[in-house]
């Protein structure tokens, strides 16, 4: 009986399912898989005589090496940057936690109509461009003397991607049942306890999405750095767009990105697991 | 959010809908190359509209168009970017029957080795890449100006620390420490290039970053004190001081060991889509009077004789922007690289980089 | 009754909205000095907003943005929800790969893909549709993870009820689903919007000749010597994007209220 009812319930047709699941693969297969293959490929293939990249099937047969490959793994200095870049954006990630949940756990509690303003507040920021609040950033740091240095980098990083942690954040604090918090409180926990104990394990699943909306961005950026970072703060992103942009060395650009990728996925991948955890609107805890 | 939709449609309708047909000239420059009022000056006589895109170092401008953007009429790139476009088939060759003025030019840059006969390619401007300053701050410190060793050695980068940038060009950089090393910028002997790399990494934790362009703007405000840059832009970071009234003025010199000129060229790609306005505005510019506004508002060198009667006197007396002949003695022009030296740079470069 | 939220807390907020807001009020404050630098003040103009208006490239750049930002918002807030919807509610393991990865590339691989794609195999000219597409490509993603986690959290019990009640699949998903996930619809369109407006760095690569956007003609220009007129332009698109979400507010008052 249980069964059954399971499979009406969950017993849209996979007809709907494809209907509804097609349109969004169908136009990322197009210009996102494909695209991306293309990228793999040519992280085998041999450069250009003036930039740009080599045929890779030449009267038939195949040009291809794994000289850029062996560049990147000849030498530490690559892992060195790679591992620069994800301790930066980690510490980005935590201060964009750390800022972002008194704000989210704050508009979430706020009477209803007040709630759409504060979170057009935090959008709007966005409403600006990012050169130019970046630019503000120079105005600022300028004078202080911190421009170029390692903490405009991470100012600048946290300052934009900021929004992007408080908005899963609040999206999961709303559902939260005040009732839950009631019942600690009846039971005797305190204010730290309450949130040790029921808020955060409730909100991870928004973290995690908020994360992987911080993070992952972040290890791609290259705009940040290059003007607001000094010579030793570049990130991979860096790395990638020189590649591509100063030396045309696109089977290194390529690899680079590839490598950037796969390290990425794996992280996502964790990510996903992490939000997959349902946040119950009744507040049985999981 | 169904009311919302239909909505959202028609603005976007709205906003895209086309602009009225009209000439254009798509021209892709270097930052701050041609001024607003000769292009202005260019629009009334033309009828038709120019629309600049920018760059900030051939490399740039090369890997952009490798990568396919067409749709540029006009493009200026260097002497050593001309011969790498010629080579790989890029340009379309000059109607000189369109460019009554090319009689114009300067001798001395007609029939340039990246170009002979100049098939291809009119010269425009030129620039130095030099050292600009901060002359009071100098001063105070009792540090060199002309010589590339402000920039590259640590007895007088540690005085000056986090406040000097370089290009964040590999040939502009490598081929100043080269020439402070005292090699030609054309030597291909590995050892003098792993030298100079050696250089540019040891100096490199005291600059404050690689900039093609925003020294110009540091230098005005005073956040930077030396920059690695082109004359013209100096020439504009020292009018910007002025402007402002900073407590402070700008100074450039062509540094004592050498430097790289770089000679400006109009070229018109193949895929142009208005070779006519292309060649129009090239014979606009191979104008004395327009020509001049190259170094009198521009402050880049000036390759076109008819021009020189225009400029004015202060900027012709400049030694960064009208090299005398000692200086010119020792500027040299970089060449395209074959590409297993192009790579090796690009490898080296990287590393720079990544140090 | 709910858990009021202290003034320590109220604190800690008021100092993450004075984070947010602080390098804007610069900016604006910055689009009214008399000075080309944006160094010091030297008094009060509105010459730069002036110089703005007469600025055809600018303008021009900012009616693209603006146009392909409405567009972009539009069709990946449709797809972004059907993708976060069929990611939560049935198992299609190959969907959430697809869909999350162009969040997790680096937008600097996804401009060169979608570049070498346009040019070398499709030969299409860039313009005003390559970058559509590139900015939906990478706001799908966006908006799915913002609609799954909504759906994530909606009460089973609710649609089931729904489907007990003898809806159909199709009226238990516009009467009872959609309501309920619209606010996450909602903030997945701002975000796609202002993703779009504000992106670079992908635009870098795919945007061709005729059509530049705002963020490239900013970019250029600060390069150059960012003049207050970048200034007085980012207040004005500011202040137009505040115009927009009030008017969408307005024609949406309902499904705000209930958040």
């Amino acid at each position: 009986m249980a069964e059954r009812r399971e499979e009406r319930f969950a017993g849209e047709s996979r007809w709907t399912r494809w209907l509804v699941a097609g349109p969004p693969a169908a136009f990322l297969l197009l210009f996102f898989a494909v695209p991306a293959l293309i990228v793999v490929l040519a992280s085998f293939r041999e450069p250009g005589e003036f930039g740009g990249l080599e045929p890779w099937l030449e009267a038939g047969h195949l040009r291809l090496t794994l000289d850029a490959y062996r560049f990147l793994a000849s030498d530490w200095i690559y892992a060195e940057i790679f591992a620069r870049s994800l301790l930066v954006a980690g510490l980005c990630t935590m201060l964009c936690v750390v800022l972002a949940y008194p704000l989210a756990w704050v508009i979430a509690r706020s009477p209803r109509r007040r709630r759409d303003l504060m979170i057009l507040l935090v959008v709007l920021p966005f409403a600006s461009n990012l050169l130019v609040r970046v630019y503000a950033w120079i105005i600022l740091l300028g004078p202080a003397g911190l421009l170029y240095t390692p903490f405009a980098v991470v100012a600048g990083l946290v300052y934009v991607h900021l929004p992007f942690m408080v908005l899963p954040l609040y999206a999961n604090l709303e559902m939260h049942d005040p009732a839950l918090l009631e019942a600690a409180r009846n039971l005797g926990a305190g204010p730290w306890t309450r949130f040790r104990r029921v808020t955060f394990p409730l909100s991870l699943p928004g973290i995690y999405a908020g994360s992987a909306l911080v993070f992952i961005p972040i290890l791609g950026m290259f705009a940040i750095p290059e003007l607001l970072g000094g010579t030793g703060d570049i990130l991979v992103g860096n790395l990638i767009k020189e590649a591509f942009l100063d030396n045309r060395d696109w089977p290194l650009g390529a690899a680079l990105s590839i490598g950037l990728t796969v390290a990425v996925l794996a992280l996502a991948a964790l990510a996903a697991r992490g939000a997959r955890r349902r946040a119950p609107a009744t507040g049985a805890l999981p | 959010m169904k009311r919302l939709a239909p909505l959202l449609a028609l603005a976007a309708l709205a906003l895209a809908a086309p602009a009225p047909a009209e000439d254009v000239l798509h021209l892709y420059n270097w930052n701050n190359y041609v001024s607003d009022e000769t292009l202005e000056r260019f629009e009334a006589q033309c009828r038709c509209r120019v629309q600049q895109d920018y760059y900030s170092d051939n490399e740039e401008m090369l890997a952009k168009l490798e990568a396919g953007a067409v749709g540029y009429d006009l493009i200026v790139p260097t002497g050593n970017a001309v011969e790498s476009l010629i080579r790989r088939g890029a340009l379309r060759p000059l109607d000189k029957a369109e460019l009554p003025h090319l009689a114009n030019v300067k001798p001395e840059f007609l029939d340039p080795f990246y170009d002979p006969g100049n098939r291809y390619s009119v010269p425009y401007a030129s620039t130095v890449t030099l050292i600009g300053y901060n002359v009071e701050k100098m001063r105070s410190l009792g540090l060199p100006t002309d010589t590339w060793a402000l920039i590259f050695e640590p007895r007088y980068l540690k005085r000056i620390m986090g406040r000097v940038t370089v290009l964040n060009s590999q040939h502009e950089l490598l081929g100043a420490a080269m020439i402070y090393l005292g090699h030609a910028v054309q030597d291909r002997d590995p050892a003098h290039w792993e030298e100079a790399k050696r250089l540019v990494i040891r100096a490199k934790p005291y600059w404050a970053t690689f900039s093609n362009s925003t020294y110009i703007k540091d230098l005005a405000i005073g956040n930077i004190w030396v920059a690695h840059g082109y004359s013209n832009d100096m020439y504009r970071a020292r009018e910007d001081a002025k402007a402002a009234r900073r407590p402070f003025t700008i100074g450039f010199t062509t540094p004592k060991e050498g430097a790289v000129l770089a000679v400006d060229n109009f070229v018109i790609p193949k895929t142009a889509p208005r070779p006519d306005l292309a060649h129009r505005f090239i014979d606009f510019m191979l104008e004395g009077k327009n020509a001049a506004d190259v170094s009198n508002l521009i402050g880049a060198g000036n390759t076109n004789a008819a021009a020189m009667p225009y400029i004015r006197p202060e900027i012709a007396a400049e030694p960064g922007i009208f090299p005398p002949p000692a200086d010119l003695a020792r500027l040299q022009m970089v060449r395209d690289f074959d590409a297993a030296m192009r790579r090796r740079l690009s490898r080296m470069w990287t590393e720079i980089k990544v140090r | 009754m709910s858990a009021r939220a202290g003034p320590a807390l109220w604190a800690a907020a008021l100092a993450a909205y004075g984070f947010l807001y602080l390098p804007l009020a610069v900016v604006v404050i910055f689009s009214f000095n008399d000075s080309a630098l944006n160094a010091g003040w030297v008094g009060f103009t509105t010459s730069w907003y002036a110089k703005l208006l007469r600025d055809g490239d600018m303008l021009r750049a900012a009616g693209n943005s603006l146009a392909i930002a409405t567009a972009s918002a539009a069709i990946s807030t449709v797809l972004g929800a059907m993708a976060g919807i069929a990611m939560q509610r049935w198992r299609m393991p190959w969907l959430p790969a697809l869909v999350m990865t162009p969040v997790a590339m680096p937008e600097i691989l996804l401009g060169v893909s979608l570049l070498l794609f346009f040019r070398q195999v499709l030969d299409l000219t860039l313009g005003f549709f390559s970058i559509l597409a590139a900015h939906v490509t990478f706001s799908i993603g966006f908006v799915a993870l913002i609609v799954r986690v909504r759906v994530a959290g909606l009460d089973p019990a609710l649609l089931e009820a729904a489907r007990d009640l003898g809806a159909t699949p199709w009226k238990a998903f516009g009467r009872v689903m959609l309501p309920l996930i619209a606010p996450a619809l909602v903030a997945g369109l701002l975000l796609a919007f202002t993703l779009s407006i504000d992106d670079f760095v992908i635009t870098f690569f795919v945007a061709g000749v005729g059509v530049k956007t705002l963020p490239l003609q900013i970019y250029s220009m600060i390069k150059v010597a960012v003049t207050p007129e970048v200034n007085a332009v980012s207040t004005l698109l500011m202040a137009l994007n505040l115009g927009v979400v009030l008017a969408a507010l307005r024609a949406a008052p309902d499904l705000l209220r209930r958040l």
